[in-house]
């Protein structure tokens, strides 16, 4: 009979033949164009700062109530023409200019020198607050330098400063 | 003259496939994302004593500026100007200033008291390593006078010596 189904016997096994090498070559292509634009981000991470206060604010009056009010050093950089530190100097807050310590360029000696003074200010049990007064002409490149330096010396607050009052 | 065997031979190349698309997701979860934040023509300075990002905030405005000391916009961002005509960068303090008040104007916690409390933003400064002080101060003061009190200051992590 035409309309007799006819009964399977078993299972019949078919192979697929699934054409894989397309997706293979278009698999390549994927790998050779992420391969070629991988470039991994370089990681970002914060250096802490404190804002500048307003000049002649509430502030900059020290609080002669308070006890162990933080030392107050600056560290003055002034720049070359190109934006390149030309000087580095550092002295404690009232004391002359001309008594300040200078470094001239060299960033490994006023390293070593936050360091002696936040050893000396660890034993004394004394904190201290960083004023960078900066030359306008200095990059953002050497500012970040200076204040890592004084971060890595376990100086919290620091606060870059053009070497200009009036700008402040 | 003897016939050859007709029989197809085919290399298996399911797990080739495999391990070429186990490497492509590699690469795509890898990839460098545009994040709509930052800007990649910034380079930032390195730094050895910058610390991990914590993702704890969720109110930041990014401030990117360029070697010329101009403060690129992120693209949700734009700023309006007094004649109406908007821009996607700040060139110059006055107009960081601006913008960073009326971002000030709706910064604000629900309940703080807008006459005492800072806006609650936390401003991200990703300064080009070649831009002079001069203009990174100038945009500082401009946070400083709009009120913000939370500015970070972003670098490279540079392992140490």
């Amino acid at each position: 009979m035409l309309g007799r189904r006819r009964r399977r016997r078993g299972t019949d096994f078919v192979d697929p033949d699934l054409p894989i090498t397309p997706m293979l070559d278009m698999s390549f292509q994927l790998l050779a164009f992420f391969i070629l634009t991988f470039k991994p981000a370089p990681t970002e991470g914060h250096i802490s700062m404190t804002l500048p206060k307003e000049e002649g604010g509430e502030f900059a009056i020290p609080n002669p109530v308070a006890e162990n009010v933080p030392l107050h050093y600056i560290v003055r950089v002034t720049a070359t023409d190109a934006g390149q530190i030309e000087k580095i100097t550092l002295r404690q807050e009232g004391s002359a200019e001309a008594t300040g310590k200078d470094f001239k360029a060299d960033k490994a000696l006023y390293q070593a020198e936050l360091k002696t003074l936040a050893e000396t200010l660890k034993k004394d049990n004394q904190t201290a607050k960083l004023t960078l007064e900066i030359h306008d002409k200095l990059l953002q490149a050497y500012v970040v330098q200076m204040m890592d330096i004084a971060t890595q010396q376990d100086f919290k607050d620091i606060s870059p400063v053009p070497i200009d009052p009036q700008k402040r | 003259m003897s016939q050859g065997n007709l029989d197809k031979c085919e290399p298996n190349f399911t797990p080739l496939l495999d391990l070429v698309l186990q490497l492509v997701m590699f690469f795509m979860l890898c990839a460098n994302f545009v994040l709509d934040q930052t800007n990649v023509d910034i380079k930032l300075p390195k730094a050895v004593s910058a610390k991990a990002l914590d993702q704890a905030d969720d109110y930041t405005i990014y401030l990117n500026v360029n070697e010329q000391g101009k403060v690129i916009l992120t693209p949700s961002d734009y700023f309006k100007d007094t004649d109406g005509s908007t821009a996607t960068s700040l060139d110059n303090p006055g107009r960081v200033l601006n913008w960073l008040k009326d971002r000030a104007k709706t910064d604000y916690a629900p309940g703080a008291d807008k006459t005492k409390d800072p806006p609650r933003s936390l401003i991200i400064l990703r300064v080009h390593e070649q831009c002079p002080f001069e203009k990174t101060y100038a945009i500082l003061k401009a946070c400083r006078l709009a009120g913000y009190l939370r500015v970070q200051l972003r670098a490279v992590m540079e392992s140490g010596p």
